[in-house]
C-alpha cells in the first residue's frame, strides 16, 4: 500500500493562521527632487508561524519591523521578496478573500469618521467588508456590549475620550466576525486603567477562538496576554518562545529594584560602574526614582549601592526574579 | 455596497463646500447671465441661463466632491482602514462619486427651482422626455469623470509641497471643465474630450431647442451628442478602471497610502 504524504500547505492550512518565510521589505525613500535615493531595510528575513487561535505577540524597538510584517500580512504592503500566507492564503495574490476574514486595529486616534457616532461608523465598515445587513444588525449591538459602549453608541465619535475611540476601534475590527485580528500597539496612549479594559476585550476575544497577533511596547503586556513572543530587532526575529521560555535566557541574573529619593545620573553612572552589573534602568523623571539593576550577583551589588548612594536617599530595596522585560533588553542590546 | 459611502458624504462637513457654496456660486453666475443678456430677454433664453447655473452647481459640486471624498479619507485619517477593506477601491470611490453626484443634481434642480421663480421662467421644456434622458446620462458621465479624477488623490507623498502640486492640476482641470461646459463657443478641444460637455449640450437643446443667448450650440444634433457622451463616458470608466489598479498597486509598493 501506498502512503501519499499530504503536501505541507495543505497540512498548514488546517493549523497556521499565518505562516511567514523569510520575509524581507525595503522602503526607497527619495530625496525632494528625486536624485538621491536611501533604502531602509525594515524586514531582513523574517520567519514564523502563528498556530489557529493563538495569541501570539511581537515585540521589539521603535523602528524594528513589527508594523510593517502587520502591513504586509493584512495586504496593505508588498513585501520585497519572501512569502506570506495568512489562513493558507497567498498575502500577494489573494487580497480580498484575506481581507474578509481578518481584523486590523492600529494603535492611535485615526481610522474612524469623528463626525458621525459609533454605530454609524460600523454599519459603514459593515458595508464595506460586504457583511449581510441582518447579520450586521445582530452583530453591531453584541459588539457595541463587548467594547463597553452602551449607551454613548448613537454619541458622534468627536466626543468620545481616547479610550472610548480604541474600544471603538476593537468593535470596528470586529465587524466581519474575523478569524485572525491584529492589533498593533492596541494599548498605546490609554491610560492604565483604560489599557486594562483593552486587555479583558483580548483575552475575551481569546475565549471566542480568535487567532491575534498583538504588538506592545508594554513588556507586562505581552507577558499577560501572549501563549508566544517573537522578539524583532533591526527586521530580524532574534528569539521566538513562550513567555516563561523568554525568560529562563535571563535566569542567571536577577534584578535588584531599588525605590529612591534624589536620584541623578551620576548615581546611574556609579551603579554601572559596581563590578557584576549588567545593565541599569533608570527612571529619573518622577519625585521617587524607579532603579532596576541587572546582576548575576545580586547579594552583593545590593550592600555596595548604599556604599555609593552619596546622598540619594533610598527608601526601599529588593532582590526580584527577572522580568520579561529584562530578557528582552538582553536581547535586543546585544 | 455602491451606496455604503453615502452616510460619509452626507455628513455636514460636506454640506458647504458641495452644496452651499456651488449653490452661493451659481445664484452669482445667474444673475450675472440675465443682466447680461438684458436685451433679448425672451422666456427659452432666461430658460437656458437658468438651466446653465443648474447645471454649473451640479458639476461643481461633481467635481469638488468627487476629488475630495478621497482627499477627506487621507485628511481624516481613514484612508488606510479604507484600503484594507475587501472591496475595490473604485467601488468605494464609485459609491460616493455617484452620491455626489446626485447630490449635485437636486442642488442643480433647487437652483433651477428658484431661478425660475425669481425670475418668472415659464416651465415650458421643449421635449420632456429627452431632457429626462439626457439628464440622466448626464449625471451617470459626470460621475464617471469624477471618479477618473478621484484617483488622482488616492497617492500622494510626504511633503506638503508635492501634495499641492498634484492638487493645482486638479483644479486647473476642473476649473477649465467649468468653462468650457457653459462657454461652449470657447470651442477648446479639450471639451470635445469632456463627456458631461455633450451631455449638456444634449440637455440644452431638449430644453429649449437651439436657443440662442448662452452661447452657439455645436453643429451637432440631440443623439449625436448623446453617442459623444456615451462614447466618452465609457472610456472614463475604462481609464478609472486602469488607473485605479494602478494606484492600488503603487500604493501597495510605496508604502505611502496612510500618509497625508
Ligand atoms: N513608509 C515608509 N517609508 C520609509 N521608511 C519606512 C516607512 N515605514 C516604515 N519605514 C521604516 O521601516 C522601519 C520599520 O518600521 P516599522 O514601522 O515597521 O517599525 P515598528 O516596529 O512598527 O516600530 P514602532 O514600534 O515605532 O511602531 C523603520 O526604520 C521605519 O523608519
Ligand atoms: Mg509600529
Amino acid at each position: 500500500m501506498q502512503v501519499v504524504e499530504e503536501p505541507e500547505s495543505a497540512k498548514s492550512r488546517e493549523e497556521f493562521a499565518i505562516e511567514v518565510r523569510d520575509l524581507r521589505r525595503e522602503y526607497v525613500t527619495r530625496s525632494f527632487f528625486g536624485k538621491s535615493s536611501k533604502v531602509t531595510e525594515a524586514l531582513a528575513g523574517v520567519t514564523f508561524d502563528v498556530k489557529k487561535g493563538e495569541l501570539f505577540g511581537l515585540i521589539g524597538p521603535n523602528g524594528a519591523g513589527k508594523t510593517t510584517t502587520i502591513k504586509i500580512l493584512t495586504t496593505l504592503l508588498t513585501p520585497t521578496s519572501g512569502r506570506a500566507f495568512v489562513m493558507g492564503l497567498d498575502v500577494n495574490r489573494q487580497i480580498y478573500e484575506i481581507r474578509k476574514r481578518i481584523g486590523i486595529v492600529f494603535g492611535g486616534e485615526r481610522g474612524l469618521y469623528n463626525r458621525v457616532t459609533a454605530v454609524e461608523n460600523m454599519k459603514y465598515f459593515s458595508d464595506l467588508y460586504g457583511v449581510d445587513p441582518g447579520i450586521s444588525r445582530k452583530r453591531i449591538p453584541e459588539l457595541i456590549h463587548l467594547v463597553g459602549l452602551e449607551g454613548r453608541e448613537n454619541d458622534k465619535v468627536e466626543k468620545y475620550s481616547r479610550g472610548m475611540k480604541q474600544r471603538l476601534h476593537i468593535a470596528k475590527a470586529l465587524v466581519n466576525d474575523p478569524e485572525l485580528v491584529f492589533l498593533d500597539e492596541p494599548t498605546i496612549g490609554l491610560d492604565p486603567a483604560g489599557a486594562r479594559d483593552i486587555r479583558e476585550m483580548i483575552r475575551e476575544m481569546e475565549k471566542w477562538g480568535k487567532t491575534i497577533l498583538l504588538t506592545t511596547h508594554y513588556m507586562f503586556e505581552a507577558d499577560e496576554l501572549c501563549r508566544r513572543i517573537a522578539v524583532i530587532s533591526k527586521g530580524k526575529i532574534v528569539a521566538l518562545d513562550t513567555p516563561s521560555g523568554l525568560k529562563k535566557l535571563v535566569k542567571d541574573i536577577s534584578v535588584v529594584e531599588l525605590q529612591t529619593y534624589g536620584a541623578t545620573e551620576s548615581f546611574v553612572e556609579k551603579l554601572k560602574s559596581l563590578n557584576d552589573v549588567i545593565r541599569v534602568v533608570a527612571d529619573l523623571d518622577s519625585e521617587r526614582q524607579f532603579v532596576k539593576i541587572q546582576t548575576p550577583n545580586a547579594a552583593d551589588v545590593l550592600t555596595k549601592v548604599t556604599q555609593v548612594a552619596d546622598g540619594v536617599k533610598i527608601i526601599d530595596k529588593s532582590i526580584k526574579e527577572p522580568t520579561l522585560e529584562d530578557a528582552y533588553l538582553r536581547l535586543v542590546e546585544e | 455596497m455602491v451606496l455604503s459611502a453615502k452616510n460619509f458624504v452626507a455628513d455636514p462637513q460636506f454640506v458647504i463646500p458641495c452644496i452651499i457654496a456651488p449653490f452661493i456660486f451659481t445664484m452669482v453666475s445667474l444673475f450675472f447671465i440675465v443682466s447680461s443678456s438684458s436685451n433679448n430677454v425672451g422666456a427659452s433664453a432666461l430658460l437656458a441661463a437658468v438651466l446653465g447655473g443648474g447645471l454649473m452647481g451640479v458639476w461643481g459640486t461633481t467635481v469638488y466632491g468627487s476629488a475630495n471624498s478621497i482627499g477627506f479619507d487621507r485628511w481624516n485619517g481613514t484612508m488606510e482602514a479604507t484600503l484594507a477593506a475587501p472591496s475595490p477601491l473604485i467601488w468605494i470611490v464609485l459609491g460616493r462619486v455617484l452620491w455626489n453626484t446626485f447630490i449635485g443634481v437636486i442642488n442643480g434642480f433647487i437652483v433651477l427651482g428658484i431661478g425660475m421663480t425669481w425670475f418668472r421662467v415659464g416651465v415650458g421644456l421643449l421635449n420632456p422626455g429627452l431632457f429626462v434622458l439626457a439628464t440622466i446620462l448626464t449625471y451617470v458621465s459626470m460621475s464617471s469623470f469624477g471618479l477618473m479624477l478621484s484617483t488622482v488623490y488616492v497617492l500622494s507623498r510626504k511633503g506638503g509641497f508635492i501634495e499641492n502640486s498634484m492638487e493645482i492640476p486638479v483644479y486647473i482641470a476642473t476649473g477649465t471643465s467649468f468653462a468650457v461646459a457653459l462657454l461652449p463657443f470657447y470651442a477648446l478641444p479639450i471639451s470635445f474630450i469632456i463627456g458631461p460637455t455633450w451631455g449638456i449640450e444634449a440637455i440644452k437643446r431638449a430644453a429649449v431647442g437651439t436657443a440662442y443667448a448662452y452661447g452657439p450650440l455645436l453643429p451637432t444634433g440631440y443623439w449625436t451628442d448623446i453617442a459623444f457622451m456615451l462614447v466618452a463616458t465609457l472610456a472614463y470608466f475604462a481609464l478609472s478602471f486602469i488607473l485605479f489598479q494602478r494606484v492600488e498597486t503603487i500604493a501597495k509598493k510605496n508604502g505611502t497610502i496612510e500618509e497625508y
